[in-house]
C-alpha cells in the first residue's frame, strides 16, 4: 500500500511543479515563443498542445506559455526565479490515463516537466544557453478545495521525497530536502534543496 | 506515516454553502444543468452557444478545432469528439471567461478571488479590458460553474457579461474622487447594473447593449458618446427665484464604435435621477421590439436610432414611457445612494519634502492626480497591456487595503487606479507598487497604449494588436529614455490604441493615433498590415471618430508612430492640438509622409514582413499555393482594389475640405469599382456602369455568399447594395459613414480576392474566365 493511498490526495490531479533554471542560464523569455511554436507543429510532446501565449511584458509573471489540453508549460519568472513550469489541469492524454496513485501522479509529472527541460536544453534555437537545477524542484497544489494544513503538506512532502528518488534525484547526503514555503493564502507550495 | 485524510469529494458549491445569493445560485445551477443536457446533446448548438455568453463564457481561437502553423492548417484533436458547445466551436477547446466588474470596482476580497481563479483555472494572469471587466483566459468549460461560484460569493457575476445582453455597466474611475464632476455617478451606475441584471425587458436584443455614465463633459473617462446609452451628470436649478438645484443626466443614446462607429444622439436634454431607471427600462422596450433580430451587422441599436431618426425614436420612448408599469425600483435606491461611497482611511495630510524612492518624480508627474477633497490624489496602476499576475493582484489587494481600505477601480485604458490616497504616503505606496511591478510611470499617456486581444486569444484577429502594442510600449519608453522625439512634451499626452480587426475593441476611433488589423496580398503571400487611423478625438467623451488614411505593413508601424510624432513636434503652431494639426497639413500630406512604408517586398527580399509581431509562424490565412495563372489574376484584382482605395481616400480629402456631397459619391464609386475589381475574376468583359456592376456582383458574390466574411456574414456587400441608387446626400454624418464603410468593403473584397486564391489553389472553385 503506497503512502498516500488513504489520504484522498490520490485523487489531486491539479499540480503544478517547475525545475527552476540554474543561475547560469541566460535566455530571455520571448526567445521561448519561436521554440513553444516549433513543438506544437513538430509535435514534440507526446500530447495535444494548442497554442503559445506572451507574457513576457508582466513583472514575475508566466513568461511564455506553451498552453496544451491536459497541462501548461512555461518558462515561468515568478518570484524572479525563472525555470520551467509544468502546471497539470487533467489527465487525458494516453500517457497520463491509467494513473491513479499520487505516487504515480509525481512520478508522472517529475517525467513530463524533466522531459521538457530536456528537450529546452537541447534546443538549437537557445544554444545551451539555458540549463535546469533538477535538484531545485517546486511542487505546488493548484486547488484550493484542498486542505493547506501541515499534514497535507507533510503527506505531499513524503510522496514528492519518494518520486524524486524513483527518479534518480538525490543530493550527495542522502534523499532531497523538502520544505513548504508560502503564505498561508498562497496554494501549498513545496520546494526542494 | 501520517494518516490523513483528505475529502477527495469536497466541491465548491458545498464550500461555499450559504454564502451565494440565492439568485445568483439559481443562475448557476441552471447553467450547470444545461452543461449536462449539452453533453448528452439534449440542448440545440446555438440555443447553448447564447446560453453559455450570456454567462460571460466565451470562445476563443482554435476553439474550431483548426490551427495554421505557418505552412498548413492541422486538425486539433480534442479528446471530447464531436461535442460542441456551439456552432463550430470544440468543446475541450480553450476559452475566455468575461467577469463583469460594474463601473469597475473592485475590493480586496474580490481582487484576491480574481486572483486565486486566475490561477487556479487560468493562466495566472487577470486582463483588464476596454469596458472595464476582468477577463481570464484558456478556461475550459467544466470549470466555469465552480468559477462562478466562488465569483458569486465575493458579490460578483457573469451573467450578461457577452450575448445579446446589457454588458458591464461602466463609469469615469474617478466619479466620486474628480474635480470637475457636479456629483458621483457611482452609485446610480450600480442602481441602472442592478436593475437591468436579468430585466425581462432586456432579454429580447438583437445585439449586445452598452450602458456608461460620465461625471463631465469635457473628459474621456466614460466615454458617453460612444455607447449604446450614455449618461452625463448634470446639476439644474430648479426654478422659482431660489437657488436650489437638482441632480439629473443628459442622456445619450445610439453611440458606439464597432467597423462604423456612430456619435449618440441626445435622448434627454435633462433626466431628473427618479426618471432615469424608467426611461433605460422604455428604451430597452423600443431596442427590443424594434431592433433588427436578423442581420446581426445591423443589429445594434444606433442602426435603430440611425434608421428612425433621434425625433421619431425619442416619440416611441414616451410612447413606452406612458405606459410603463411603476416598478418601484425607479426610485428605492435613491434611499441608498450612499452604496458606492468610499472613504479615506488615512489622514489626508500634505507631501512633505524628504528622500523620494528612485522614479517617484516621474511617476507622480504621470500617475498621479489631485481630486476634488483637499490632501487626496488618485493614483493610477499602469498594467502593461492590461494584464496583471495573481501575485500583483494579491500585493495590490494588500495595498490597497493598507493607504484606502482596499477599493480600486478599473479603466477603460486598461489601468487601475487607487483613490483616496493621502499625499503624504505617496512614497510609501509608490515603494509597495514598485516592489510588486506595478510602478511604471506613463498612465494614460503615449507610452500607455491600448490593445484589443487581437490575434492573440479573438477568433475575430486579423492582425496581432497585442503583439504591436507590447512592442509600441518598448519603443516609446526607449525613446523617452533616450530623449528621442517621442520623448517630447508635445507628444506625451497623445493616446495610441490597437485593434486586431475592424470591431473596434481596442476602440481606434477615438484614438489620437488609432490602428486596426487588416492584411494584404503581395508576391502570392499574406502580409499582416495596420490601417492608420487619425482625426479620433479621446477627450469631449470620445468627441469625435478618426478615419483611415492607409494600410502599413505591421512591423512598420512603429516607424509610422515615429513619423506622425515627428512631424507633429516639428511643425505644429502654438497651441495646436493634434487633431487641429492633422486637419491642417491634411491626410494627404501624412499619406505622403508615409508612402513608402507602403510599399511591399518580395519574400525573398524581407521575410520579416511576412509574419506578425511576437509570432513567428509565416502569416497566412490559408494553406496557400498560387499558380501563375491566379497569380496574374490575383495582379489585375489587386490593382483594380488599389484603385478603389484611391478612390475611398480622395473622398476622405473631400470630406477634410468640407464637401460632404462629392466625398459620400466617391465613397460609393469606391465601392462600385472594389466589386468591378473582384466581377473581373470571373467576366474580364464587365462594364462600367454601377448597375450592371451591382447586378453581377450580387449574382456572382452575393447569392453565393463568396463574398461572405465567415464572422460578419453579407454586412459588408450590404454596405454596397444599402446606398446604390441613393448615392447623393450631403449629410456630413452620413459621408462620414460612408467612407468608413467603403474602406470596410474594400477590406472584404481583400480577403474575399484572397479566399478566391485558396479555393483556386485547392482546386475547388473553376479558374478565372
Amino acid at each position: 500500500m503506497n503512502a498516500t493511498s488513504a489520504t484522498g490526495l490520490d485523487d489531486l490531479v491539479k499540480l503544478d511543479l517547475k525545475v527552476l533554471a540554474s543561475s547560469e542560464s541566460a535566455a530571455a523569455p520571448e526567445e521561448f515563443i519561436p521554440v513553444f511554436h516549433r513543438w506544437i507543429t513538430e509535435r514534440v510532446l507526446p500530447e495535444l498542445l494548442i497554442d503559445v501565449a506572451d507574457y513576457s511584458h508582466v513583472h514575475e509573471g508566466p513568461g511564455v506559455l506553451l498552453v496544451g489540453h491536459d497541462a501548461i508549460y512555461a518558462y515561468d519568472e515568478s518570484r524572479g526565479e525563472p525555470g520551467l513550469l509544468y502546471s497539470r489541469r487533467r489527465e487525458t492524454a494516453p500517457e497520463t490515463a491509467g494513473i491513479r496513485t499520487l505516487d504515480e501522479r509525481l512520478e508522472s509529472l517529475l517525467l513530463c516537466a524533466f522531459r521538457a527541460c530536456d528537450q529546452i536544453e537541447a534546443e538549437p534555437q537557445l544554444d545551451g544557453r539555458v540549463a535546469f537545477d533538477r535538484h531545485r524542484i517546486e511542487l505546488r497544489v493548484n486547488d484550493r478545495l484542498v486542505p493547506r494544513d501541515d499534514e497535507t503538506a507533510s503527506a505531499l512532502g513524503e510522496a514528492l521525497r519518494r518520486a524524486l528518488a524513483e527518479a534518480g534525484v538525490a543530493d550527495d547526503r542522502g534523499p532531497v530536502g523538502v520544505q513548504r514555503i508560502g503564505e498561508a493564502r498562497d496554494r501549498l507550495t513545496l520546494r526542494t534543496g | 506515516m501520517s494518516q490523513l485524510t483528505v475529502d477527495s469529494t469536497a466541491t465548491w458549491e458545498a464550500e461555499l454553502e450559504g454564502r451565494i445569493p440565492r439568485r445568483l445560485r439559481e443562475e448557476i445551477e441552471i447553467f450547470e444543468t444545461q452543461i449536462a443536457q449539452k453533453r448528452q446533446g439534449r440542448i440545440d448548438d446555438k440555443v447553448f452557444a447564447e446560453t453559455r455568453l450570456r454567462r460571460g463564457v466565451y470562445g476563443q481561437r482554435y476553439d474550431n478545432g483548426q490551427r495554421h502553423d505557418g505552412t498548413a492548417s492541422r486538425a486539433l484533436e480534442y479528446p471530447c469528439g464531436d461535442l460542441t458547445k456551439g456552432p463550430n466551436t470544440v468543446w475541450d477547446a480553450p476559452g475566455m471567461l468575461r467577469i463583469k466588474i460594474p463601473f469597475g470596482a473592485m475590493n480586496g476580497e474580490q481582487m484576491e478571488v480574481l486572483a486565486d481563479l486566475a490561477e487556479e483555472y487560468s493562466d495566472g494572469i487577470a486582463h483588464v479590458t476596454t469596458r472595464q471587466d476582468i477577463q481570464l483566459h484558456f478556461i475550459h468549460i467544466d470549470d466555469t460553474p465552480d468559477i462562478m461560484r466562488r465569483l458569486a460569493a465575493v458579490g460578483i457575476t457573469t451573467q450578461e457579461a457577452c450575448g445579446n445582453s446589457v454588458r458591464n455597466v461602466t463609469a469615469c474611475p474617478l466619479a466620486g474622487v474628480c474635480r470637475d464632476e457636479p456629483f458621483d455617478v457611482s452609485p446610480y451606475a450600480h442602481a441602472m447594473t442592478h436593475f437591468l441584471l436579468g430585466h425581462r425587458d432586456a432579454q429580447d436584443f438583437g445585439r449586445k447593449f452598452k450602458i456608461a455614465f460620465s461625471g463631465c463633459e469635457q473628459h474621456a473617462c466614460g466615454l458617453a458618446n460612444m455607447h449604446d446609452l450614455g449618461v452625463l451628470a448634470q446639476v439644474r436649478t430648479t426654478g422659482n427665484g431660489t437657488k436650489s438645484t437638482e441632480r439629473g443626466f443628459k442622456v445619450f443614446v445610439g453611440g458606439g464604435l464597432g467597423p462604423v462607429p456612430h456619435q449618440a444622439k441626445v435622448l434627454r436634454e435633462f433626466v431628473r435621477e427618479d426618471e432615469l431607471l424608467p426611461l433605460a427600462q422604455a428604451v430597452c422596450r423600443v431596442f427590443g421590439r424594434l431592433g433588427e433580430k436578423r442581420n446581426r451587422a445591423r443589429a445594434r441599436i444606433k442602426f435603430l436610432v440611425a434608421k428612425l431618426g433621434i425625433e421619431e425614436f425619442t416619440r416611441l420612448v414616451d410612447e413606452e414611457l406612458a405606459v410603463l408599469p411603476v416598478d418601484d425600483r425607479w426610485t428605492a435606491y435613491l434611499d441608498h445612494l450612499d452604496v458606492a461611497d468610499e472613504h479615506p482611511t488615512r489622514p489626508g495630510a500634505a507631501l512633505e519634502p524628504g528622500p523620494r524612492p528612485e522614479g517617484f518624480a516621474e511617476w507622480l508627474g504621470t500617475n498621479v492626480q489631485r481630486q476634488r477633497q483637499p490632501g487626496y490624489v488618485t493614483a493610477a496602476v499602469n498594467l502593461p497591456l492590461g494584464d496583471l499576475t495573481s501575485t500583483q493582484l494579491r500585493a495590490l489587494a494588500d495595498t490597497a487595503r493598507r493607504f484606502n481600505g482596499g477599493l480600486v477601480r478599473n479603466t477603460v485604458e486598461q489601468n487601475v487606479v487607487l483613490r483616496n490616497i493621502g499625499e503624504a504616503d505617496l512614497p510609501d505606496l509608490y515603494a509597495e507598487l514598485r516592489a510588486a511591478g506595478l510602478g511604471a510611470p506613463g498612465a494614460s499617456s503615449l507610452v500607455d497604449v491600448t490593445s484589443c486581444p487581437g490575434t492573440d486569444t479573438c477568433k475575430l484577429g486579423i492582425s496581432s494588436s497585442r503583439g504591436l502594442a507590447g512592442e509600441l510600449r518598448k519603443r516609446i519608453a526607449d525613446s523617452i529614455r533616450t530623449a528621442g522625439v517621442l520623448a517630447d512634451e508635445a507628444v506625451k499626452d497623445l493616446r495610441i490604441k490597437v485593434s486586431g480587426c475592424f470591431n473596434s475593441c481596442g476602440q481606434h476611433h477615438v484614438a489620437d493615433i488609432g490602428f486596426y488589423g487588416v492584411s494584404r496580398k503581395s508576391d502570392g503571400r499574406t502580409m499582416p498590415h495596420f490601417q492608420v487611423i487619425l482625426g479620433g478625438q479621446w477627450t469631449e467623451n470620445a468627441g469625435s471618430y478618426g478615419l483611415a488614411v492607409v494600410a502599413v505593413p505591421s512591423k512598420r508601424i512603429p516607424e509610422v508612430v515615429e513619423r506622425i510624432a515627428g512631424l507633429y513636434v516639428a511643425e505644429r503652431e502654438k497651441g495646436e492640438s493634434f487633431q487641429s494639426f492633422i486637419a491642417r497639413v491634411g491626410k494627404a500630406r501624412i499619406r505622403q509622409l508615409l508612402d513608402d512604408l507602403t510599399k511591399l517586398p518580395t519574400y525573398l527580399e524581407d521575410r520579416t514582413l511576412y509574419s506578425d509581431w511576437g509570432d513567428p509562424r509565416e502569416y497566412t490565412l490559408g494553406d496557400l499555393g498560387v499558380g501563375e495563372c491566379a497569380g496574374e489574376v490575383v495582379t489585375a484584382v489587386e490593382f483594380g482594389l488599389s484603385a478603389a482605395e484611391r478612390e475611398v481616400f480622395q473622398g476622405l480629402l473631400e470630406l477634410d475640405r468640407g464637401d460632404a456631397g462629392t466625398a459620400a459619391s466617391r465613397a460609393y464609386a469606391a465601392m462600385v469599382q472594389a466589386a468591378r475589381a473582384l466581377i473581373t475574376t470571373e467576366n474580364i468583359d464587365i462594364g462600367n456602369e454601377p448597375d450592371e456592376i451591382v447586378g453581377e456582383f450580387r449574382t456572382r458574390f452575393y447569392d453565393t455568399e463568396l463574398f461572405f466574411d465567415p464572422y460578419a456574414g453579407a454586412k459588408f456587400a450590404n454596405y454596397l447594395f444599402r446606398i446604390h441608387g441613393d448615392a447623393e446626400t450631403d449629410s456630413g454624418e452620413e459621408a462620414h459613414r460612408r467612407i468608413e464603410e467603403a474602406q470596410l468593403f474594400i477590406e472584404a473584397a481583400h480577403a474575399c480576392n484572397q479566399r478566391i486564391s485558396e479555393l483556386q489553389a485547392a482546386g475547388s472553385l473553376r479558374r478565372a474566365v
